[in-house]
């Protein structure tokens, strides 16, 4: 299983190289660079409503269909008839569900709490990994056009929703709202703003307030950052070793940049994809659970 | 390929001298940030062989644990990086 899917991988990856180290002297003025990647071109007619840009784009299309599939999934696996003994289905399904209540809600929330942010954790895990998985799947999503018997496709690439900051930060931004929501509607106002300063000498509380306040905004910079950070250097390093092959304007580097970069694409899919939805999850568990229970 | 190699260099030397200043600063702050985060890496994965070897039932509750640490610590290296990189594009 392991060993097919690293073939299936090395073949995938190498195809559309060698597709357009084909058309490469065509485009021989623009030089490679992989940040080009995040210059998000907008698509069809620009929609603003005020300050609002509600236009189309790839990290749009991205996200669209991250949420399609991630309410997929949940239909799929998750409605199943649940039977004497489990199908495949039923077992994923209730695999991913005791994923996120026990590693996910169960660290961080506090057990009258569950019930109110479960739905809220574990859709952030589901829909966080699909739109990780998504982005390590050739799709043709990206701005490049490429042409096949007259017809212009877009060429495949690989590009993840959440390697654009925007998307990440809205993500840890509705966190850090419903955190202090949550915290201020369980305690009360005061009480939970008295539960910021620590038990400290007199003395040290001009010093110690202000971090702990710029401390809660940090959680949200921290929270985005992180995953924004972790899927945009996958795909850099994928993209430059690639790009490597391009840059020195020889095949002969495919012998070692592709298996370097494949080497990458499965860390990425097996290891960092999951981790980070985990991570965000559990993370966001954990500000929730210590909103409603600050002395913990 | 070595004609390649050596066409690459040159295409190096001939780059503007503050971009090579501003590429080596950047894998320098990503070097020294993944310096801090291997050691709390090597810390985390080592404690967590001691704990499992000691306690080999309690695993199951300690890898949840290990993978925030884990998680948690490897961000360290990506605020590097991403300050590398404001920095490369902005300045």
């Amino acid at each position: 299983m392991k060993r097919a899917l690293a073939a299936v991988t090395l073949l995938a990856l190498t195809l559309p190289t060698l597709a357009s180290a084909q058309s490469e002297p065509a485009e021989e003025e623009s030089k490679f660079d992989p940040a080009h990647e995040w210059e998000l071109q907008t698509w069809g007619p620009e929609l603003k409503i005020g300050p609002i840009d509600m236009s189309l784009n790839k990290a749009v299309a991205y996200l669209l269909l991250g949420t399609v599939v991630s309410i997929l999934i949940g239909i799929v696996l998750m409605r199943v008839k649940a039977g004497r003994d489990p199908n495949r289905r039923q077992a994923l399904g209730e695999t991913i569900y005791e994923v996120a209540q026990v590693q996910v809600a169960e660290q961080g929330l506090p057990t009258r709490a569950i019930g109110r942010w479960f739905p809220y954790v574990a859709t952030l895990m589901i829909f966080i990994w699909t739109i990780n998985m998504i982005g390590f799947i050739p799709l043709p999503l990206s701005d490049e056009r490429w042409e096949i018997g007259g017809v212009e496709i877009p060429t495949l690439a690989i590009f993840a929703a959440t390697s654009t900051l925007s998307v990440t930060l809205a993500l840890a931004f509705m966190t850090f709202v419903f955190t202090h929501v949550e915290g201020i509607r369980e305690n009360g106002a005061v009480k939970y703003f008295k539960s910021w300063i620590p038990d400290v000498p007199k003395v040290m509380l001009p010093l110690i307030v202000p971090l702990e306040i710029l401390g809660q905004f940090m959680r949200l910079i921290s929270l985005s950052i992180r995953l924004y950070a972790n899927m945009l250097a996958g795909h850099i390093l994928i993209l430059t070793f690639i790009g490597l092959i391009f840059v020195l304007e020889s095949l002969v580097i495919s012998v070692l940049a592709i298996p370097a970069a494949t080497i990458f694409y499965l860390f990425e899919v097996v290891i960092v994809v999951s981790i980070q939805a985990y991570i965000f999850a559990a993370l966001s568990a954990i500000y929730i659970g210590s909103a409603i229970e600050p002395d913990h | 390929m070595l004609s390649s190699l050596s066409s690459f260099t040159f295409l190096a030397a001939a780059e503007d001298g503050a971009d090579a200043g501003k590429a080596i600063a950047l894998a320098l702050g990503i070097g020294l940030g993944a310096l801090g985060a291997g050691v709390g890496l090597g810390n985390i994965f080592g404690s967590m062989i001691q704990a499992v070897a000691r306690q080999p039932e309690l695993k199951g509750e300690l890898t949840g644990i290990q993978w925030l640490g884990f998680a948690l610590v490897e961000a360290v290296v990506f605020y590097g990086l991403l300050g590398g990189l404001l920095a490369y594009v902005l300045v």
